[in-house]
C-alpha cells in the first residue's frame, strides 16, 4: 500500500511537471509485455507483444494523426483514389533508408506488399494486399508479383486493385504494410540488436524518417500481472502494457482485439444451429464487462463499434425452437489468449445451462492455426487484432483469420464500396454467411512508471515507442 | 441297453441320489453364513465411507472458515469495495485460492447470490449459482452439507456431488462457499477404502462418478459360473447425502464379495466333483459286478445266436454256478441233442434217397428189359419152329434189343453224369457270347418256330464255367423246343438283374401246371416221353454251384419261362 501511495504521488508530481518539462533524450525504456516478443516481422506478427515490437522496429507507409485522419508517413502524401477507387499512386519521401542503411524506395515497398501474399508460410495479414489486381495468382503460387503492382520509379509506384476499395490507403497505414529491408530491418524508431526467449533489446534508429527516438534504447520483456505491478512500483519497469492495470491511472488503448467464434457447421451437423443460437444469445455486454481483463466492448458485428458510423443492429431473437444440439463439443482456443479463454469458459457455462456439454481445449498458436485451417474443430474462438481502422478492412482481417483468403476477398467485395448506412447490416449478413459469431473486442492498459512521459495511445490501439521519453533522460 | 449297462446305471443312481440330496442343505447353510459375513462387511464399508465423508465435510468447513479470515480475502474484499478490482480479475482469484487449499469447489458470492469468483466454474461469474446459494440460505455457516454442483473439467461442465460449507467474509457483504467434490478420484479413494465398487448418483439416480477397487472384477469364467449358480450377487448399500427426505445425492457401495463367493463356489464345485466321482465309481463297480453275473448269460446269448444261425456245434464254455449254471448245462445238452437229431435225420434222408434212386433205377432198367426179354423169347421161338421168316424176325429182334441196350447205356450214362458232375472252372464270360453260342447250335430252328433274341447292351461279365452254363442254356432251349412240337415262339432274353445277369428262355407252348412248377427240378421227374428227369435237376445244380439260381414261372396261357440268373463277375 505504501508503495502504491508513493507511486501515485510520483505520478502526480510527474503530471504537474509534464507541462513545464521539455522532453529529455537518452535512457533505456523498459517495457513489460504479456509475453516476450519473438517476431519482428510485420507480415507475421499478430500477438500483442510482437505487434509492439513491430511498431518499434518498423514504420508504416501512412500515419494516423491525432484526429484519426490519414497523414503522410513514409509516403510523401496520402494517395488519392483514382478510377473509382481502383488505382492508387504511391509516392515515397526521397532519401529514405532502413535502419540497416539499405535504401527504402518503391521496389522495397512493392516487395514488402508481395511478402504479404506469400504462399508458404501464408501471412495472417494478407488482407492488406488481397485487393491488388493479380493477388489471387500470387496467393495460389501461380505468380510471384501481382499484376496490379507497378514500380514507376525509385520513389513512385502504382497499385491497381481488382475491385473498388476507396479505403485501401487505410490498409497501407496499418503495421503489416510497413516496408521491410531484404535483411529484415525496418524504418521504425528503433532497431533490434538482440533477442532471446526472455525479451528483446533495441537501440534508437538514427535513420528513422520521423526523427531519432527520445530514448537511446528499448528493453522489452514478459511480465505477469503481479510481477508487472511490483516491477512498476519498484521502478524496474517504466511501462507495462497488459490488459490488467499494473499501476495507478493506466491509459486504456482502443479495444481492437476482436474475438469471434467460428462455428464448424459441417462438423456439428444438425446440432450446429443450437450452438449458433446459444452463442448469439450470449450477453456480450456482460461478457465484456465481467470476463475481459482489459478495456473491452461487446462485438456485435464483424467490425468493432468504434469503426462503424452507426450502432450495429442488436442480435435477432431466436425464432422457432432450435433442433437438439450435439451431445458434446469442444471449444478450441489458442493457448495464451486470455480473453478467448475467458469467453470460452463463459460459453461453456451457458451451453451447459442449455443442456449442451462443451469442453475447452487450448492449443499452441501454430497448432491452433493449423487446426483452424484444416477444419479440425467444433467451435473455435479466434482472437484477431484489428489493425486497419475501416469496417471493410476489419471484416476482411477477421474473415481471413477465420475462413481464409476467399472469405477475405468476399468481405472486401461486399463491403468495399458499401454506403455507410448499410454497413452494419452487410457486416451482419457477412457474419452469418461465414458462420461467425462476434463476441467481444478488447484492448490493453498502459501503466506507466513515474519517469515515463509521452504516453499517447494511437488510434489503432498501439503505442509509438518513439514518442516515449524518460524524465532526466532516464538518469536515476 | 444291455443288462450290464442297466445294472451299472442302477449302481450309479444309487450313489448319486444321496449325494445330490445332501448338496442342497449344505449349500443353504453355506449361503446363510456367507450372507451374514457379507452384511457385516457392508456395515464396515458403510461406516468407513461415513467416516471419510465426515472427515471431508469437516475439512471443507475448516478450509472455508480459514479462508474467510485470510488476509488475501480481506484485501480482495477491500479492493473490490474500492473499485480497484475489475470483475474479470476478481473472477480469477477463487481459482488460485481453491488450488492453494486443495479444494475442488470454491466460490465467492455477493449478497444476491451472484458469483463474484468461482474456481470450479470460472464462467459462472455474474450468475446466481442456485446450488451454492441454496447452501447459504438453507444451512448454517460452518456446517458441511451435500450438494450437486456444476463443475468444469477436462470434458466440459458436469454435475458433481460435493461436500460444501460456507462462511461469511467478516465485515464484507460476501460469503465464501467451498468444499470437496465427490468425483471420480474421490470415488476411487472410497473404493480403495472399502474394497468394493463405489457409485455416486444424483438424487434422480443419474450416475455422477464411479470407481471399483483395482482387480475386483474377477475372471470371466468365474463370473459366468457365479451367475449360473445364482444367489451370489454382490451386496449393495446406499448412503444418502443430505437430508433423508430430500437427499442431494447418494453413494452406493457394492462389495463384490469375491473371496466369499469364490469360497462358496469352491465348496459347490467340491460337492459337484464328489458327486461326479462317486457316481462314476459306483457305475464302475456296478459294471464290474454285473460283468461277473452276466458273463454266462452273455455267452448263452452268443451261443443261442450261433445255434439260430445253424451252428449246432455251439457250446457255452463259461463257468457258471447256480441257476445260470443249470441253464448253461441245459443249453449245451439241448444243442447236443439237436446236432445228434440232425445227423440221424440226414442219415435217414440219405437212405431214403438211395432207396428212391434204387427204385427209379430199377424202374428205368426194368422198362428196356421187358422188350429185350420179349425179343429174345421171339427169336428162340422162331428158331425152334424153323420159321422161314426167321432172318427178318432175327433182324427185327436184334435191332430192338440193340435199341434197348443203348437206352440202358444212356440211362446209366445220365446217372453216372449226375453223380459225378465236376466242379465248375469259372472264368469271366460275356453274356452276349453265351447267348450267341447257344443260338448258334440251332442255326435252323424247327419248322414253325420263331426264335427271338433280346440281349441288353452293356451287360456285365459273369463268372462262369462256359461249358456248364452252355449245357444249362442248351437244356432250357431244347425243352422249350420240345414244348412246341407244332411251332411257336422261342424268346431268349438276356438282361442285367439284381447285380447279375438273367438268361430267360420262354416258349409259347402249353406251359407248366402250377403243381408241377417246383417238381420239374427234382431228379427223375419228367413230363416228356423217354425223358430221364435229370436234365433240369443237373441244370439247377450247375446254377447253384455258380452261386446263381434257376427258376421257372408259367403264367396261365402264356407258356413257360425258365430263368438262369448268374452273379456278375467281381460281385
Amino acid at each position: 500500500v505504501r508503495a502504491r501511495l508513493l507511486a501515485a504521488g510520483l505520478a502526480l508530481l510527474a503530471g504537474s511537471a509534464r507541462a513545464g518539462v521539455r522532453p529529455a533524450w537518452g535512457g533505456e525504456l523498459r517495457v513489460g509485455l504479456p509475453a516476450a516478443p519473438h517476431l519482428a516481422d510485420p507480415a507475421r506478427a499478430v500477438d500483442p507483444a510482437d505487434l509492439f515490437l513491430v511498431r518499434a522496429v518498423h514504420a508504416p507507409l501512412l500515419e494516423i494523426d491525432a484526429h484519426g485522419a490519414l497523414a503522410p508517413g513514409l509516403l510523401a502524401e496520402v494517395p488519392a483514389p483514382e478510377e473509382g477507387g481502383r488505382v492508387f499512386r504511391l509516392r515515397l519521401r526521397p532519401g529514405l533508408r532502413f535502419s540497416d542503411g539499405a535504401p527504402l524506395g518503391a521496389p522495397e515497398v512493392a516487395a514488402s506488399l508481395c511478402r504479404l501474399l506469400a504462399r508458404d508460410p501464408p501471412s495472417p495479414h494478407a488482407w492488406v494486399a488481397l485487393a491488388i489486381l493479380g493477388a489471387e495468382e500470387v496467393v495460389a503460387g501461380r505468380n510471384a508479383i501481382p499484376a496490379g503492382l507497378q514500380v514507376l520509379s525509385a520513389t513512385e509506384l502504382v497499385v491497381t486493385l481488382a475491385l473498388p476499395l476507396p479505403d485501401f490507403p487505410w490498409a497501407l497505414a496499418s503495421l503489416p504494410a510497413s516496408p521491410v529491408s531484404p535483411a529484415g530491418a525496418g524504418a521504425g524508431p528503433f532497431a533490434l540488436v538482440a533477442q532471446d526467449p526472455r525479451g528483446a533489446r533495441l537501440v534508437a534508429n538514427a535513420l528513422h524518417p520521423g526523427g531519432r527516438a527520445y530514448a537511446d534504447g528499448l528493453l522489452l520483456s514478459a511480465a505477469d500481472p503481479r510481477g508487472a505491478a511490483r516491477a512498476l512500483a519498484a521502478g524496474t519497469l517504466d511501462l507495462v502494457l497488459r490488459p490488467e492495470a499494473a499501476g495507478p491511472a493506466p491509459v486504456a488503448t482502443a479495444a481492437l482485439l476482436a474475438t469471434v467464434a467460428a462455428v464448424n457447421g459441417p462438423r456439428l451437423g444438425p446440432g450446429a444451429e443450437a450452438v449458433r443460437r446459444a452463442l448469439s444469445a450470449l450477453d456480450r455486454g456482460e461478457l465484456a464487462r465481467l470476463f475481459a481483463r482489459g478495456p473491452a466492448e461487446p462485438l456485435l458485428t464483424l467490425a468493432p463499434a468504434a469503426l462503424l458510423p452507426a450502432a450495429p443492429p442488436a442480435p435477432a431473437a431466436a425464432g422457432a425452437p432450435a433442433p437438439p444440439g450435439p451431445a458434446r463439443l469442444v471449444l478450441l482456443v489458442p493457448a495464451g489468449a486470455g480473453e478467448a479463454r475467458a469467453a470460452a469458459e463463459r460459453i461453456q457455462v451457458k451451453l451447459f445451462d442449455r443442456g449442451l456439454r462443451a469442453a475447452v481445449s487450448a492449443e499452441e498458436p501454430p497448432r491452433f492455426a493449423a487446426r483452424l485451417a484444416a477444419g479440425d474443430y467444433d467451435v473455435a474462438l479466434v482472437p484477431v487484432p484489428v489493425l486497419a481502422l475501416r469496417p471493410a478492412l476489419a471484416a476482411a482481417e477477421i474473415a481471413l483469420a477465420t475462413r481464409g483468403p476467399g472469405a477475405a476477398r468476399q468481405a472486401l467485395a461486399e463491403l468495399g464500396v458499401a454506403p455507410p448506412a448499410e454497413l452494419p447490416a452487410r457486416l451482419d449478413a457477412l457474419a452469418r454467411a461465414l458462420d461467425l459469431v462476434p463476441l467481444l473486442a478488447t484492448g490493453e492498459r498502459a501503466s506507466a512508471g513515474p519517469a515515463l512521459q509521452g504516453l499517447r495511445p494511437l488510434p489503432d490501439g498501439g503505442l509509438d515507442p518513439g514518442d516515449l521519453w524518460l524524465l532526466r533522460g532516464g538518469q536515476r | 441297453v444291455t443288462l450290464r449297462g442297466k445294472l451299472a446305471a442302477a449302481f450309479a443312481l444309487f450313489a448319486a441320489v444321496p449325494l445330490a440330496a445332501a448338496l442342497v442343505p449344505v449349500s443353504r447353510a453355506l449361503s446363510g453364513a456367507l450372507d451374514r459375513e457379507q452384511e457385516a462387511r457392508l456395515d464396515g464399508a458403510a461406516a468407513a465411507i461415513q467416516g471419510e465423508l465426515a472427515r471431508l465435510g469437516e475439512g471443507a468447513a475448516a478450509a472455508v472458515q480459514d479462508l474467510a479470515r485470510a488476509p488475501e480475502l480481506e484485501a480482495f474484499a477491500r479492493e473490490r469495495a474500492e473499485g480497484l478490482l475489475p470483475p474479470a480479475e476478481a473472477a480469477g482469484r477463487a481459482a488460485e485460492w481453491m488450488s492453494a487449499r486443495g479444494l475442488d469447489v470454491l466460490a465467492l458470492l455477493d449478497p444476491e447470490g451472484r458469483v463474484v469468483s468461482a474456481g470450479h466454474l470460472p464462467g459462472r461469474a455474474g450468475d446466481v449459482d442456485p446450488e451454492l446459494w441454496a447452501l447459504v440460505r438453507e444451512g448454517p455457516a460452518g456446517r458441511p452439507g451435500a450438494r450437486v454442483v456444476a463443475r468444469a473439467g477436462p470434458d466440459g461442465v458436469a454435475p458433481a456431488a460435493a461436500l460444501l460449507a460456507w462462511a461469511p467474509v467478516p465485515g464484507e457483504p460476501l460469503v465464501i462457499a467451498g468444499g470437496f467434490a465427490l468425483d471420480g478420484d474421490r470415488a476411487a479413494r472410497l473404493a480403495a477404502l472399502t474394497g468394493g465398487e463405489v457409485t455416486i448418483r444424483a438424487a434422480d439416480g443419474a450416475p455422477l462418478a464411479a470407481a471399483a477397487r483395482p482387480g475386483d472384477a474377477g475372471g470371466p469364467a468365474f463370473g459366468g459360473l457365479r451367475r449360473a449358480l445364482g444367489g451370489l450377487a454382490s451386496g449393495r448399500r446406499a448412503l444418502l447425502l443430505g437430508p433423508a427426505d430430500a437427499p442431494a445425492a447418494r453413494i452406493e457401495v457394492a462389495l463384490a464379495s469375491e473371496g466369499l463367493a469364490r469360497a462358496r463356489v469352491t465348496v459347490l464345485l467340491a460337492f459337484l466333483g464328489a458327486l461326479a466321482a462317486g457316481t462314476l465309481a459306483a457305475a464302475a463297480v456296478g459294471a464290474l459286478l454285473a460283468a461277473r453275473v452276466t458273463r454266462p448269460v452273455e455267452a448263452l446269448r452268443v451261443a443261442a445266436a450261433r445255434v439260430a444261425a445253424g451252428d449246432l456245434e455251439a457250446r457255452v464254455e463259461t463257468p457258471a454256478s447256480g441257476e445260470v449254471g443249470e441253464l448253461v448245462r441245459a443249453f449245451n445238452a439241448m444243442t447236443g441233442d439237436l446236432a445228434e437229431g440232425r445227423a440221424r435225420l440226414a442219415q435217414a434222408e440219405r437212405v431214403a434217397a438211395w432207396r428212391e434212386v434204387a427204385r427209379r433205377l430199377a424202374h428205368e432198367i426194368k422198362n428196356p428189359l421187358t422188350p429185350i426179354a420179349m425179343s429174345v423169347e421171339t427169336l428162340r421161338e422162331a428158331q425152334a419152329r424153323g420159321r422161314p421168316d426167321f432172318p427178318e424176325i432175327f433182324e427185327e429182334g436184334t435191332r430192338a434189343i440193340g435199341e434197348e441196350v443203348r437206352r440202358l447205356k444212356r440211362i446209366v450214362d445220365e446217372f453216372s453224369r449226375f453223380a459225378r458232375l465236376p466242379a465248375p472252372a469259372r472264368t469271366e464270360v460275356a453274356p452276349e457270347d453265351l447267348a450267341q453260342a447257344v443260338l448258334a447250335l440251332f442255326p435252323a430252328p424247327p419248322p414253325g418256330v420263331e426264335v427271338i433274341r433280346q440281349v441288353a447292351p452293356g451287360l456285365p461279365a459273369v463268372l462262369a464255367d462256359r461249358d456248364q452254363v452252355l449245357q444249362v442254356l442248351l437244356n432250357l432251349v431244347q425243352n422249350a423246343l420240345d414244348a412246341m412240337p407244332a411251332g411257336g415262339t422261342l424268346r431268349l432274353a438276356v438282361r442285367e438283374e439284381r447285380g447279375g445277369v438273367a438268361f430267360a428262355v420262354a416258349d409259347s407252348g402249353p406251359g407248366i401246371a402250377p403243381d408241377r412248377l417246383e417238381r420239374i427240378f427234382e431228379p427223375y421227374f419228367t413230363t416228356k416221353e423217354g425223358g430221364t428227369g435229370l436234365g433240369l435237376a443237373i441244370a439247377r445244380r450247375i446254377a447253384e454251384e455258380h452261386g446263381g439260381r434257376l427258376e421257372a414261372r408259367s403264367p396261365p396261357g402264356a407258356g413257360a419261362e425258365l430263368t438262369l440268373w448268374l452273379p456278375a463277375a467281381g460281385r
